[in-house]
């Protein structure tokens, strides 16, 4: 157990007027997450902390949050890798609702944008599943893993810039259905990404493959995206 | 699924405590179970026994039919909604072993859950939420619900919370369904996520509406040490093995023929044993499962295990990375262990409800325990009991249970809903009772830490109302429990913020959790047998004669609790003793 | 908060954008090339200390080798002036929000644009000693 400093962002938009700094002190181990932090902040010092979270264990995706500079879910980040002294505060690019709750809905209009869900000209076999090979299967395989956390797209200095970007996450999405084998919405999709804010917005700067806590090569997938788009209409 | 179905016909609105992705059936590992008999043989008659046996026969046997009938259908439509499976080498959907799941013949485990990776529930959560945007479903995310809305003994609709803004919100409904998931966070070491705290099932308990087989909570037999994060069953299935501080394969013992695929609650009492005989790893409480090839292809070659091709079967480091990268990825991540190179520290952690609202084989919830409907209210999943999963969930049945009874649910729903017309209510004094729990949370004068109160519940639970239950400690636990609501009257809440006031709802959710601790406690000290999930140390064997029945319990407005019971539908399956 | 499901109008996709992100690249890969080689050059084949007016002014006199220089440097200053103004529309639309101020910034930078490829090439075709 060793004493650690979280420095962490507030804001209640019923009382203040801009966000201040606040700093709390909490003993934690190595292996403690900081999300454990926080919680014991919010149940045992002071009630009005806000964030989201749920799961717990870097599944669902709701306490994506920026630890020491860096896009990190809180239930993933432990504090042996974060260090003693911790600073905390709400993803960039989002407006705050509150602490470090940010208003995920422009994102979410990103995200609805690119049709993601499963498009298919052709009926479904009268009776079994539709084939798929492994090799088809894992072309797309990475991108099903995104959790919409949103960790990728608010580190992004492109959608920092211009918040009408839509963003690695809906690129992510919008692979995932482009290349599955039997999705038949790629063309449309393709056309909806191939704009200025787009795909084309991306400066392959990296920052959303570092933020990832899936481990996703969204970088790599916005770049097959914007290939397919060059040979298709080539 | 089921908003799928309705929207589609009627005006469907989705309430939701969180935004939907980041709802906990995502969270679910493994896989659902469905005998499509892709890689060898199967039948859905099996995959029903299968299904009984685990529930230690105290399984509706007619629902559980059904549902492993619909299954095979069911699966095949999540994949045409675009669900990417694995595949296998025929490019068919790619299964799995898992526990409790077997060929009814040869009594080995069989490959019947279809699984995407190991994130399953990702996929199928995901893929339901895509289709839902598809066919324009309104959600209304973030808004928790904080009551039900019942006019002359039917329910006419919610009443809901918007955490944004903190106001009340009253949805006129002709139809409600319940699909709220469980309420593990009444335990200490569980692997639900903060928000299962099962607050709609509270809410009807104190509508005077009924909890079926409460005393029936699954403790999953692989949790991380401490943490309790789940480390899925198809670890197992893909040939993990436990391993005592003997470097034994204990499983041997307790399960002479599947081994370590033997159903949940058999396992998680096997660990329980050998920690209490002292055979935690380092005198810890502890064991390890071992996923590491050196290990899997020794036991694999001990156990003469064949693949579908009559081959002996035998697994890689990279197979085991990709087929189990998730669970991979949490070792790595909280234990800083390759599940490759290290076995993996785990003992049993709560994980599932197979007990909650009453429900039929089409999701309508009954009213009391002699199975009278209750108009306009539905249930499907977790909270809901038809009852499928009986004293005991297989794994990979709890996926399938979701979207079967959800379609089910949403079809009937469509169908009772379109006959109807909007029932009348009072909109005003639905607010005000609300309002009126909410303020007195929040201008109590009282100074106990709600926060405090959980934390002594959830260690009390766990204490006492776990794996294995003594007659004292379920009595200690309902005095203690009494004692904590009566505290729980006078709590503080700092935060009188109407935006975001998360530390409101989490203290209304502490006495939701409360109510559904003292029930499950009730209703464990009264079933005098061991069954299923639920083991108690004075009475170890199974009594069919007297209780082959299921507990329907009351919290009445005193605080007491009544319980009745309701008889099990048996049709094909006698019960028999259980041995795997 | 309140999502209601609502069927997006899909833009539809900008040929510009695609070109202009392919030509981004064929014209960095390439510059890349013949900057390196002009940076050699100038650096061993002339010297440092040798570069003036009249060294750029003879290669350019020489009969064939002359036209060569010429079509290099005209394509570099084409490639250089475009790949540039291009790189700083992209700036310009990431952060001028106000429109009437991005379309101002936009046409002066487009107005450069052709100021500088017309005096360069007009130099270029037209440059005798």
């Amino acid at each position: 157990m060793k004493k650690r400093t979280l420095k962490i962002k507030r804001f209640n938009p019923t009382k203040d007027k801009k966000p201040y700094w606040q700093e709390f002190v909490v003993e934690a181990e190595d292996t403690d997450r900081i999300l454990d932090a926080l919680n014991h902040i919010k149940w045992y010092v002071d009630g009005s902390l806000t964030m989201r979270r749920s799961c717990a264990h870097g599944i669902c995706g709701s306490d994506a949050m920026c630890i020491n500079g860096k896009n990190l879910l809180a239930c993933k980040a432990l504090f042996k890798e974060v260090g003693d002294d911790v600073t905390i505060e709400p993803l960039a690019g989002l407006p705050v609702i509150r602490d470090l709750v940010v208003d995920m809905e422009p994102f979410m209009e990103h995200y609805r944008t690119v049709l993601p869900y499963f498009i298919s000209e052709t009926p479904p076999p009268s009776y079994g599943e539709r084939l798929q090979s492994i090799e088809e299967r894992k072309i797309f395989d990475d991108t099903t893993k995104c959790i919409l956390c949103a960790a990728c797209t608010t580190s992004c200095p492109s959608f920092w810039a211009r918040g009408e970007y839509i963003g690695p996450s809906a690129i992510v999405q919008a692979h995932r259905f482009i290349f599955d084998s039997r999705d038949d919405g790629a063309a449309a999709r393709l056309d909806i990404l191939g704009n200025a804010d787009g795909v084309w917005r991306c400066r392959t700067i990296y920052n959303c493959t570092n933020a990832c806590p899936r481990g996703i090569e969204v970088t790599k997938a916005v770049g097959e995206v914007k290939k397919e788009i060059l040979f298709s209409t080539l | 699924m089921a908003a799928l179905y309705t929207g589609k016909e009627v005006d469907t609105a989705v309430i939701s405590k969180l935004y939907p992705t980041r709802s906990h059936t995502g969270a679910a590992q493994g896989g659902i179970g469905a005998a499509l008999g892709n890689l060898e043989e199967d039948h859905w008659e099996w995959h029903a026994f299968d299904t009984v046996k685990g529930g230690d026969y105290l399984s509706d046997q007619d629902v559980v039919e059904v549902m492993c009938k619909d299954a095979i259908d069911i699966v095949y439509e999540l994949e045409h909604m675009g669900l990417p499976f694995d595949r296998t080498s025929e490019g068919r959907i790619s299964q799995r072993r898992f526990g409790g799941h077997t060929n009814n013949k040869t009594k080995k485990a069989v490959m019947r859950t279809c699984n995407a990776a190991d994130r399953t529930g990702h996929m199928i959560l995901q893929t339901l939420y895509q289709q839902c945007i598809k066919n324009n479903v309104n959600f209304f995310d973030e808004f928790q619900v904080v009551d039900l809305i019942f006019e002359e003994g039917e329910c006419r609709g919610v009443v809901a919370y918007e955490i944004l803004t903190g106001e009340l919100h009253v949805f006129h409904a002709k139809g409600v369904m319940i699909a709220t998931g469980g309420w593990g966070r009444v335990w200490s070491v569980t692997s639900n996520a903060l928000t299962l705290t099962g607050d709609l099932n509270a809410i009807l308990l104190r509508n005077g509406y009924p909890m079926e087989d409460m005393e029936f909570f699954q403790f999953h037999p692989t949790g991380l040490h401490k943490l309790g994060i789940l480390i899925t069953e198809a670890v197992r299935g893909e040939g993990g093995v436990l391993i005592n501080s003997e470097g034994e394969r204990f499983m041997n013992r307790y399960a002479p023929t599947v081994k370590d695929l033997a159903s949940r609650d058999v396992v998680s009492r096997a660990i329980y044993l050998e920690l209490q005989a002292g055979k935690g790893i380092n005198g810890e409480r502890y064991v390890h499962l071992d996923i590491t090839p050196e290990t899997v292809n020794h036991y694999f070659k001990e156990d003469d295990a064949r693949a579908v091709d009559g081959k002996l079967r035998s697994i890689t480091a990279e197979y085991v990375q990709e087929k189990l990268e998730d669970i991979s990825d949490f070792c790595e991540t909280y234990l800083g262990i390759e599940p490759t190179k290290d076995p993996i520290p785990v003992h049993p952690t709560a994980h599932y409800a197979m007990g909650g609202i009453p429900t039929d084989v089409d999701s309508r919830v009954f009213s009391d325990e002699n199975n009278t409907i209750l108009s306009g209210l539905y249930s499907a999943g977790e909270c809901a009991c038809i009852s499928v999963h009986g004293a005991n969930r297989l794994g990979s049945n709890s996926l399938l249970d979701l979207v079967v009874f959800g379609k089910r649910g949403g079809h009937v729903m469509v169908q009772e809903v379109k006959e109807k017309e909007f029932g009348k209510i009072d909109a005003q004094k639905a607010i005000d009772k609300v309002q009126a729990e909410f303020d007195a949370i929040l201008n109590s004068k009282g100074q106990n830490s709600p926060n405090e109160i959980r934390e002594e519940m959830q260690i009390l639970m766990t204490d006492k109302v776990s794996v294995f239950r003594t007659k004292e400690g379920m009595q200690e636990s309902v005095a203690k429990l009494r004692k904590l609501k009566e505290r729980f009257k006078s709590i503080k809440v700092s935060d009188t913020s109407k935006c975001f006031n998360l530390e409101l709802l989490e203290a209304w959710e502490v006495g939701c959790m409360l109510d559904l601790a003292l029930v499950t406690a009730k209703s464990a000290l009264a079933r005098q047998e061991s069954r299923g999930a639920h083991a108690r140390e004075d009475y170890t064997e199974r009594d069919d004669a007297n209780w082959l029945k299921h507990t329907i319990a009351f919290l009445n407005s005193d605080g007491s609790i009544t319980l009745k019971y309701k008889p099990v539908t048996v049709t094909k399956y006698k019960p028999q003793k259980r041995v795997y | 908060m309140k999502a209601i499901g609502q069927m997006p109008r899909p833009k539809s996709g900008s040929t510009f954008e695609l070109l202009s992100w392919f030509y981004m690249r064929v014209s960095g890969l390439l510059m890349a090339l013949m900057i390196t080689f002009h940076l050699l050059w100038m650096h061993l084949i002339v010297g440092l200390d040798n570069i003036n007016f009249s060294v750029v002014a003879d290669r350019w006199m020489y009969p064939i080798t002359g036209t060569l220089w010429r079509v290099f440097d005209l394509l570099l200053l084409i490639f250089a002036v475009t790949h540039g103004m291009n790189g700083i529309r992209f700036s310009i639309e990431d952060y001028v929000h106000n429109r009437s101020w991005q379309l101002f910034l936009k046409t002066a930078v487009a107005i450069l644009l052709l100021f500088l490829l017309f005096i360069g090439s007009y130099i270029v075709f037209v440059f005798e000693v």
